[in-house]
This record gives structure tokens, C-alpha cells and sequence, in this order.
């Protein structure tokens, strides 16, 4: 396959010694074979209709303006040559010649800049039998308002109970450049193997703060501000399990958790796999200044779950099923009635001066449709929250039903219209979702490309409320993603990078984890189901194949 | 005649090194060619090799390159004789590079081969741990290793301009670690520790001629260097010093096993800190003599379990499609056979539709894996490959990619990852695992392997989707799902008919045998006319009132019968009964007990 050869990349044949007067000569020669060398466009061809295969194909999506190249491999078929122009009508082009087609980074940037706001156009030339052709024109539209700079996500296999290699990454959206903020490999026991899960930053990490999880060996949730790394214990003898999903509420020291005992069964022929299963949730809430935890759900047949704050901090959303017991043992009972649990949104009002929690109060009503919905997240202006809704079950990036949905709140925090997103969604599984912090970019994990895999996305989604079609995240090559035997997970935007380095990490994981002190119900009212719950086995008595949260 | 004239031309034969290079060679591509041919299979096919792997990705860590190259070398193991070659030629390079580095005389050649059978056991010791060693390449890393580390030792005693040698110091541990990872790193303090020990040794003895206080102090510096770099190099670059990858032994739990490793690493410094420099013919016959201990340790310490080598010829037969070769193998095997035998020739009867009538004529047994963790043995070498040929694609499906994360992506769990997809019509991902598969070394024709079992197994498919677990416990899970199913196609019928005479679980035997009897076309196979016979027996009465049964099986029906009743005692009946009717149903259900699965 030919290398692309962008027109401001220099090329890499070494250049002869040169001294002295030659070396004007030299440079001359050089500024006249890199001209003479460039790809350019054909003088001659012939229009056509038909459309090249290229991978990924995000032609058609709206850009931010500070986005890395959109690098694409166009795949050969019986053509020998291809040239590829990408231009603006406000001015400024870039052409590149070969299939794997790589656009340089500054050049990329100056051509976005220029064509904010506008149409940014890209023509494909391909030779085949000695003939050029122009395929048609294709687009991006590149928007006004720019994307976070950073996310964060973590590398997993698909993988069922076992876990080997995973890494915490954070990758810079401007450019190709990615770091690995963790790798659970640094213990090289093989009794010392960890589960690292649900990297979080407060506010897109713009007081410097996030928090992940440790399970196994070391096991905590550790705890960054700036690059002081703590880690908390956060199981008590009267929660279920330690945190699972966080919710940093957005303006005090403190965290929303759901506490799960999961486990996982396998589809003996389905091709969704494997079930993920709450056999029973709760809600809890940390507080970091006085490393307290109270509960604020605590209901033996509602499973409570993936809580997420409003961003005024008054309101705790999250999503709720109710259990209807059919059998004395819940494991045996939803392994056969597992598509019987629908999850609907919820929400409690929280005061933020007693952080007490008001009485429920249903926002989404999904049931009612035959629906589940899970990881509601509600937009930085408060209007909407976007979640994913699918047949059955709460953990749906194993359900291919699963889709993006929004709905609209109105200023009592009840929703009034929902929104299936046809443009963001796919016969394939849609599901983790975080909002940039400008509201205008939405960032979603889909497996949409293989049906097993998960990529990122991104949309944009405008004043308006109208998500606009989504582009792959960039990567230098187009290989990186079809090659890679892994899944991008649980990505969430951040304004600027984490501090700690690996080694400061791995220092406080090391550390023994600061317990918790359990201090009661967070409810305002005391609420006569909270009381009664079922005895709670610990989870390998119960769970086959349980999950390590 | 003076005697002493023919000493020399003897001497001068046995010191040939071609003499050694013949007899390694030979001895070690017997071994590996001879006894170990499909262990190199298995190694290939548990080998992740990425032909096209970009550089970034190979340069990216420590030890890469050489994990890389290793890694390249083992898939080759594709072809045993390709494989082996290589890995033989390494070896004698290995001993060729010790020579050369230390400057040992021709009479003591035959002590150069210590590293070189020490790793030839390294590899060979492994048998079922080979499935759970984490490493990318357990055959050619170690050995590709120390040949860089000998060629350094070697380049280090040919230095005799200090700033040479200085930068050889800064280089090694830095350079070389990040290309040959913890092979780059022993350099340094190996060499420290045997300039050392030879200064100390001249100190002591102040022999004229020598000045032994340079070597004393390039000793520390080499010491020094060899563990200060590193300790830089990871506060500066924060990077891992990965110890275990540089040494295969280390991955797995038993320690007994290290002991090639011990000897492979430490023999070299006898060699530094004694000059092996003599021409005595006494030397030359004590280095023969190692040469041959050394061989004879080899073989006896290499993993040649005729059960674990026959599974293994099973399983390659069974990949292939040969399910006759595979019946071959499990009547040829005079052992008593581990479940994973037992399994593979089940499934072999049933691809050949021999079931009915073979299934209790081959042997029966639960020998013991001669490993530790019987438990996991059967899931790792052929767990993926029997769900897949018994349509349970769910748990095909899961046990490969459980694998996969556990141990890498080695091509034996990515082919059952795309047969899955393929068969479950998920195409992308087919597409994804059969790009990563032809990405690998020899593995261009994925496509037409997959065709090959589509048909047959799609009639397996024919059953509802259900939430279950099996634990692990592959055969065990089989057995009770075929022999409590209703109902799909004639193959899973007959497989749910099989398993419940396997598991005596004699419920709904009649239903089953009568929705198979029209499909039998008049010729029932022997097994179940053996079972209806014994059932209608045992329940009093049969439902088909003219039972079309052999009446030669009827005849041997009644012989078992009588002389059951004749003796009475159970024990002295499977004994005495076992030539005469030991490949029969009957005797299978009433004498052959305590059975394990897994």
C-alpha cells in the first residue's frame, strides 16, 4: 500500500552531505523534487457516481473546529492511484496522494479554522486502467463551538469474567497524542491482579479532581486532586458492595455511588453474549471532607442504580427497577426472567445545605413502553438528559436494542418529550454517554462497527436540540481501530489533563485504603421500605460468575 | 610405533566442534521432530505473531524487539521441521557464541553445550503449561536472548579502548534493555560479577604479568552501571523493569521447573571466572562425557506423556477435519485415556455417525493430566473446540475470548472466535478476527477452514437461547445438556439419546429412541438396540411390540444375563466379564463406575 505523502511533509530519503556553496544547490534540488514529487490533482477525468469504500466513513458529520485529522484508508479495489483533495470555499486546500490518506496535523488545524461554520469538502481521485476519476463530493461541516480537549477512557477486552491487561488512557481530541494514566499491570503478581473501573472527573476535571476505582488487590477508590492521590475504602458492613457508578455532584466535596452485587450469565446462543445482572442495587453518598457514607436509597426490591446530578446540584437523578419477587432465590429467577427488569428514571431533590434527599419521584417512565433505560446524564445547561434505552436490563452495551434517547425537562424536572436520536444510533448497542462542557458535543461508546467492539463517537448536538451525525474518534491510522482486539469504555471529557503520573498512582494504590464510616440514611423522610431489604449473601456464595466491581 | 602419534590424530578428531554440531543436532531435531512434533503445533498455534505489526508498536517497549523476533521464529513451529530447525540452529549458535566469548579451546567445546540443553529442557519440560505460561514466545526467547547476551560478554572482552568500554557500560543497560529487555540488563552485572571475581582471584594469587587492579575497578564500574542505570531509567522514564518476560520459567508456579534456567544462566560464569583453555585429551573426554549426561538429562526431564502428545495428535486431527485419524489415534493409545481423549473420540464417532455403534467399543477411562490443576486441562486444549463442534456457540465463543484475555491473542483462540462469528452471521466481526487471524504467520486460508464445518454444525443450532453457566466444566456440561434436551434436530436427538446412556439417565429414553427409529431405516446402530433391549428389560416391557433387534445382540443379551447371575458379585463380574462383553452398553452401565468429567 502506498504511504501518503501530505504537501507539506517532508520526505525521508536522507539527504546527501553537502558543504559550502553545494548546499544552496542542495536545498534548491530539494525544494524542486518535493514540488515535483507532491501529489497533485488530475487535469483529466471523468465524473462518476459511484462512491469509494473508506473506512471509517465519517463523511457527512459535523466537526469541531479544534478536532485531529480525520484520517481515512480508502480500500483499492481494481484502481492503481488515488489522490485525495480536501478544501474549503473560504480558501485553503490539502492534498494527499495513496489510500492510507493522513493529513497533516497544522495543516489539518489552519484548513478548520479558516472553515468554521462552513463546509469543509473532500474529492477523491482514483486511476483505474489509466483513467482518473472524481467519485462525488463528499463533506464535513465543521461547527463553531470547539470540543473539550481531552478525554478519558479505559482499554478492555469484551470480555466476560476474566481480566488481564486494562489501562486508564487519556487522549488529547487535538491531536493524536495519548497517554496511559494507569495500567493494572504494574503489579506483576499474579495474586496482585487488579480491576480498574469508572475513571470520573468532577466537572471535566476542572478543579483537578476525578476518582477511579481499584478492585481486587489494593482494592479502593482512588481518590485525585491536583496530584495528591488518596485512596478510600468505601464498603461498609451496611452497604452492599464498595461505590460502582459514581456522580461527583457538581459543587460540593461529594459523590453519588450506586453500591451493586452483579453478576454475569452467558447466552448459550444469542449473539448479545452475556447478561450482566444487578441482583441487588442501592444508592449511597460520600462525603469526601468527612470520608462518611449514608445511604440514600435502601430498598430490597428496587434496584437503584447509575445516578447522575443535576447541574445546579439539586436534583439526584438515577434509574430505579422494581423487583417482583417470583421465586425465593433472585439469582435462579433472573437468570430466567432477566428481560422482566425495567429500569425508569427517577429523580430526588437534594438539599444542599442538610444534603438530605427528598422523596422519589418518577421522571421516565420506560416501563410504560416496555422499555429500560440506564446512565441517564443530564446536558451542562440542565434542559435535557440523554440515556440509553433498550428492551430490558440496565447494562446495555450488551444489548443490541440499546439506543441514545433525550428527553427535555421542564423547570420542575419532569420530562415531557422523548426523542429517539436516529441520527446517533445504530442497529448495534449505543451506550456509555458524557456531554463536552459546552453541552455541544455528546461522546458515546457504540458497536456499531462490528457489533462487539466498542468505539467512540462523536456528535454534535445543537442549540436547537438536534444531534447532527457522528464521527469515529480520529486516529493517526485507520488501522488502529479495525485492528485493535479491545474496547474503547466509559469515556468522559476533560478541560485539561490529569496531574499524578503513573508512578504517583501507583504509590497510593499501594497504600492500605482509608475506611469509610458509615453514618445512616441520607432521606429527608424516613421512607417505611427502606428498612425491610433481603439478607444479603456475599456474592460468591450466590453469583456463578460474579463480577469484580 | 610410538603410541603417542596416534593420540593427537584422535584428539585432533574429537575436538572437531563439527563432531558436537552433528550430535546436538541430530539428538535435538530427533527429539523435537521425533517425539515432540505436535507440542510444536500446539506451541505455534498458542504463539501471537503479528506479521505486520507497525514499529512504533514493536519498539514501544522493553524487550520488544526480541519478543517480536522470538515470537516470529516460534509461529514458525507451523511446519515442525521449520520450527525446529530454527530452534536447533539457535542453540548451536548459542554454544558457538559461548565459545567464542570466553575463548574456550576446542577440548572443552563440549562444556559449551550446558545453555544450550539447559533451554532445550526449558522448552520442552513444559507439556500441559504450556497453556497457562503468560509469554509470548516460551520456546525462542530465552535462547535469541542469551545468544545477544554472549555476543555482548563476547564484545565486552574484545574492548580494549576505555571509552569503548565506557560506552558499551552506558549503552547495554539502556539500549540494550529496551530491545532485548531483561537480556540487556544481565549484561552488566554478570560481566561485574566476573571481572570481579577474577580480579579477586588474581589479587589473591598476584600472578606476574597482570595487572589486576584496572580489572578490579572496571569490575565495579560494571557493577555499578549495570544496576545504577537502570534504577535511572526507570525514575527518569518511569519505565517497568519487566523481569519476567525475560525468562519463560519464571511465568508459571513451579518452581522445579526453573532449574534449566538456573543452569543456563549461571554455567556461563564458571566459564568466566575459569579459563576453559586447555588442550589435554583428558579435557576433551570430560566434555564429551558432560555432552552426553547432558543429552541423556534432556530426554529424561523433557514432557513425552504419551496421553498429553496422543491428545495433542487428536486435536491437530480434529482441527483438520480428520475425524477417522482421530479414531485411529484413540485406539492406538495404550494408555488409559485422560476425559479430553474420551471427549475427542466421542466427538469424532459423532462427526463420522459412528456413534451408535462405536461410542462403548473405545476405550474408556479419567487417567489423570500428568499436571498439576487436573480441572482446567480440557477446558484449555480443547474446551472452544468441542462447544463449537457441538453447536454451543455461547460458551465456544466465551472460553476463546476468556483465553484470549488471559493469555494473548494466539491464533488457537482467534480461529474459533471468527468460526463463531462466522456461524452466528456476525459479520464485521468474522471480518475483524479473520483480518487478525491472516495477519498472523501461515494462516492465509482461515475462510475455507470455517466453510469446511458450517453445514455440519448448523443442525445443532436448533435449540432456544437460555442464560447458564457451565463453570468450566466442559464435558461435564455437555453431557447434562444434550441428555436433558427435547426435541430439535435428528443430530441433537441422537446426541440427547447418546448422552443419557453416557450419563445412565434412562428418562425419555423410548421418546427419544422412537422420534430417531424412522430415521434408522431399518438398521438401528448396535449401542442403541443394546440400550432398548436392557431398558425394556429393566422396565419389564418395551412400546415398540416387535422390537427389530439383531437377534445376535439378543443372544449376547442373554449370555450377559446368565453369567451375571452366575457369578453375583459385581467387582468379579467387570472383571470377568470385560473380554467377552466390554464393548457393549450393558457393560458400560452396569460395571464401568466412578467416571470423572473434566
Amino acid at each position: 500500500m502506498k504511504e501518503s505523502k501530505s504537501i507539506s511533509k517532508s520526505y525521508r530519503k536522507p539527504l546527501p552531505s553537502l558543504t559550502g556553496r553545494d548546499k544552496g544547490v542542495g536545498l534548491l534540488l530539494l525544494l524542486l523534487s518535493l514540488i515535483a514529487c507532491s501529489p497533485s490533482l488530475p487535469e483529466q477525468f471523468e465524473e462518476v457516481t459511484w462512491r469509494a469504500s473508506i473506512t471509517p466513513d465519517n463523511f457527512g458529520a459535523t466537526l469541531p473546529p479544534n478536532i485531529a485529522p480525520l484520517n481515512f484508508r480508502i480500500l483499492r479495489g481494481d484502481a492503481d492511484e488515488a489522490v485525495t483533495c480536501i478544501h474549503s470555499e473560504k480558501g485553503g486546500e490539502i492534498i494527499v496522494g495513496g489510500w492510507n490518506v493522513s493529513f497533516d496535523e497544522d495543516d489539518w488545524h489552519r484548513l478548520l479554522d479558516l472553515t468554521r461554520g462552513d463546509s469543509l469538502y473532500v474529492d477523491i481521485y482514483m486511476k483505474a486502467y489509466g483513467h482518473w476519476e472524481h467519485l462525488p463530493t463528499l463533506s464535513y461541516f465543521i461547527a463553531n463551538e470547539p470540543i473539550d480537549s481531552y478525554i478519558t477512557y479505559r482499554h478492555i477486552r469484551p470480555s466476560y469474567v476474566t481480566y488481564e491487561e486494562l489501562t486508564l488512557h487519556e487522549r488529547c481530541l487535538e491531536s493524536f497524542d495519548e497517554r496511559v494514566i494507569y495500567e493494572n499491570m504494574r503489579f506483576k503478581d499474579s495474586n496482585q491482579g487488579q480491576c480498574i473501573n469508572c475513571h470520573l472527573p468532577r466537572n471535566w476535571n476542572r478543579e483537578a479532581q476525578s476518582q477511579f476505582h481499584v478492585r481486587q488487590a489494593f482494592g479502593g477508590t482512588v481518590f485525585i486532586h491536583g496530584d495528591q492521590v488518596t485512596k478510600i475504602n468505601l464498603k461498609t458492613d451496611s452497604t452492599l458492595s464498595a461505590g460502582v457508578y459514581p456522580a461527583w455532584h457538581p459543587t460540593q466535596n461529594l459523590i453519588a455511588y450506586s453500591v451493586n452485587e452483579t453478576g454475569q450469565v452467558f447466552h448459550t446462543l444469542d449473539p448479545q453474549k452475556i447478561e450482566v445482572i444487578d441482583y441487588a442495587s442501592d444508592l449511597i453518598l460520600y462525603n469526601l471532607d468527612e470520608n462518611t457514607v449514608q445511604h440514600i436509597d435502601h430498598t430490597a426490591l428496587e434496584f437503584e442504580s447509575f445516578p447522575t446530578w443535576s447541574p445546579d446540584g439539586n436534583t439526584l437523578y438515577y434509574i430505579s427497577a422494581h423487583y417482583t419477587c417470583r421465586a425465593d432465590d433472585i439469582d435462579a429467577d433472573l437468570d430466567t426472567n432477566y428481560d422482566q427488569l425495567h429500569y425508569n428514571i427517577y429523580a430526588r431533590d437534594f438539599d444542599q445545605q442538610t444534603h438530605r434527599f427528598g422523596p422519589r419521584r418518577l421522571v421516565f417512565d420506560a416501563e410504560a413502553i416496555g422499555k429500560s433505560a440506564s446512565t441517564p446524564r443530564v446536558s451542562p445547561d440542565g434542559k435535557y438528559i440523554l440515556f440509553t434505552l433498550a428492551d430490558y436490563g440496565q447494562f446495555h452495551i450488551w444489548h443490541k436494542s440499546a439506543d441514545l434517547v433525550i428527553i427535555s425537562l421542564n423547570p420542575e424536572g419532569f420530562s415531557s418529550d422523548c426523542f429517539t436520536l436516529e441520527s446517533l444510533n445504530s442497529p448495534e448497542s449505543e451506550s456509555y454517554h458524557s456531554w463536552s462542557s459546552n453541552g455541544r458535543w455528546i461522546l458515546f461508546s457504540s458497536r456499531r462497527d462490528d457489533g462487539n467492539y466498542t468505539r467512540l463517537y462523536i456528535s454534535y448536538f445543537d442549540s436547537d436540540g438536534h444531534v447532527h451525525k457522528p464521527f469515529r474518534l480520529p486516529q493517526q491510522s485507520s488501522d488502529t481501530d479495525d485492528l485493535l482486539l479491545r474496547s474503547y469504555n466509559a469515556a468522559e471529557f476533560l478541560v485539561q489533563p490529569l496531574q499524578p503520573t503513573q508512578r504517583q498512582l501507583r504509590r497510593a494504590i499501594k497504600t492500605d485504603a482509608r475506611p469509610a464510616t458509615y453514618t445512616g440514611s441520607a432521606l429527608l423522610h424516613f421512607e417505611t421500605d427502606s428498612a425491610s431489604f433481603l439478607p444479603v449473601n456475599p456474592a460468591v456464595d450466590r453469583r456463578r460468575e460474579s463480577v469484580g466491581y | 610405533m610410538k603410541p603417542m602419534s596416534t593420540r593427537p590424530a584422535i584428539m585432533e578428531f574429537a575436538n572437531r566442534p563439527i563432531l558436537f554440531v552433528s550430535a546436538f543436532a541430530a539428538y535435538t531435531l530427533a527429539l523435537l521432530l521425533g517425539v515432540l512434533s505436535p507440542y510444536l503445533v500446539e506451541t505455534a498455534a498458542l504463539t501471537p505473531f503479528y506479521t505486520n505489526a507497525p514499529i512504533s508498536e514493536i519498539l514501544g517497549s522493553p524487550c520488544g524487539l526480541l519478543l517480536y523476533v522470538a515470537s516470529g521464529c516460534q509461529r514458525c513451529m507451523v511446519y515442525p521441521w521449520l520450527g525446529a530447525s530454527l530452534f536447533t540452529a539457535l542453540l548451536i549458535a548459542m554454544a558457538f557464541v559461548l565459545r567464542w566469548a570466553f575463548r574456550v579451546s576446542d577440548a572443552w567445546f563440549g562444556l559449551c553445550w550446558i545453555p544450550s540443553f539447559a533451554l532445550l529442557v526449558n522448552y520442552t519440560q513444559l507439556g500441559y503449561l504450556i497453556y497457562t505460561v503468560k509469554h509470548p514466545a516460551i520456546a525462542f526467547a530465552e535462547p535469541l536472548g542469551l545468544l545477544i547476551a554472549f555476543c555482548l560478554i563476547g564484545l565486552w572482552y574484545r574492548l580494549n579502548d576505555w571509552r569503548w568500554k565506557v560506552a558499551f557500560m552506558l549503552l547495554v543497560p539502556t539500549v540494550g534493555f529496551w530491545l532485548f529487555g531483561f537480556f540487556g540488563l544481565v549484561v552488566l552485572p554478570f560481566l561485574g560479577f566476573c571481572e570481579l571475581a577474577i580480579a579477586r582471584f588474581l589479587l589473591s594469587n598476584q600472578p606476574t604479568g597482570k595487572k589486576s587492579w584496572p580489572q578490579f575497578l572496571w569490575g565495579l564500574s560494571l557493577f555499578l552501571a549495570g544496576f545504577l542505570l537502570p534504577v535511572i531509567l526507570r525514575a527518569v522514564l518511569q519505565l517497568q523493569i519487566d523481569i519476567e518476560m525475560g525468562h519463560v520459567s519464571f511465568t508459571n508456579d513451579q518452581r522445579d521447573m526453573r532449574n534449566p534456567w538456573f543452569i543456563a544462566y549461571l554455567f556461563p560464569t564458571a566459564f568466566a571466572c575459569f579459563r576453559f583453555v586447555g588442550k589435554k585429551f583428558w579435557m576433551t573426554i570430560v566434555a564429551a562425557v558432560v555432552f552426553v549426561a547432558l543429552a541423556i538429562a534432556a530426554y529424561t526431564y523433557s514432557f513425552r506423556d504419551p496421553n498429553f502428545l496422543n491428545t495433542l495428535k487428536m486435536k491437530h486431527a480434529a482441527e483438520a477435519g480428520k475425524w477417522e485419524q482421530v479414531l485411529q489415534l484413540a485406539n492406538e493409545n495404550q494408555k488409559e485415556p485422560t476425559r479430553a481423549q474420551v471427549c475427542l473420540t466421542r466427538l469424532a464417532l459423532f462427526k463420522t455417525g459412528r456413534m451408535g455403534d462405536e461410542l462403548f467399543t473405545y476405550p474408556e477411562g479419567s487417567a489423570a493430566y500428568n499436571a498439576p490443576q487436573q480441572n482446567q486441562w480440557l477446558r484449555l486444549m480443547i474446551g472452544p473446540l468441542l462447544y463449537y463442534h457441538y453447536g454451543k456457540l455461547g460458551f465456544a465463543y466465551r472460553w476463546a475470548m476468556e483465553d484470549l484475555v488471559e493469555y494473548g491473542e494466539r491464533p488457537a483462540y482467534l480461529r474459533y472466535l471468527l468460526n463463531v462469528a462466522c456461524l452466528n452471521g456476525e459479520e464485521a466481526l468474522a471480518h475483524r478476527y479473520e483480518r487478525a487471524l491472516t495477519r498472523t504467520l501461515f494462516n492465509d486460508d482461515v475462510q475455507k477452514e470455517v466453510e469446511k464445518e458450517v453445514n455440519a454444525i448448523r443442525p445443532l443450532l436448533n435449540f432456544n437461547d437460555q442464560l447458564d453457566g457451565d463453570n468450566g466444566l466442559v464435558e461435564f456440561y455437555l453431557l447434562n445438556s444434550f441428555s436433558l434436551s427435547q426435541g430439535g434436530s435428528r443430530e441433537m436427538v441422537e446426541l440427547s439419546l447418546m448422552n443419557s446412556l453416557i450419563t445412565k439417565n434412562l428418562t425419555g429414553f423410548w421418546h427419544r429412541f422412537m422420534a430417531l427409529l424412522p430415521t434408522w431405516q431399518g438398521r438401528i446402530p448396535t449401542h442403541y438396540q443394546e440400550a432398548a433391549l436392557m431398558v425394556a428389560q429393566l422396565q419389564g416391557a418395551s412400546p415398540v411390540p416387535d422390537l427389530p433387534v439383531d437377534p445376535t445382540i439378543q443372544q449376547r443379551f442373554q449370555r450377559l444375563i446368565d453369567a451375571s447371575a452366575r457369578r453375583g458379585d459385581n467387582a468379579a463380574n467387570a472383571i470377568a466379564l470385560r473380554p467377552e462383553f466390554g464393548n457393549t452398553y450393558w457393560y458400560y452401565y452396569f460395571f464401568v463406575e466412578g467416571l470423572k468429567t473434566n
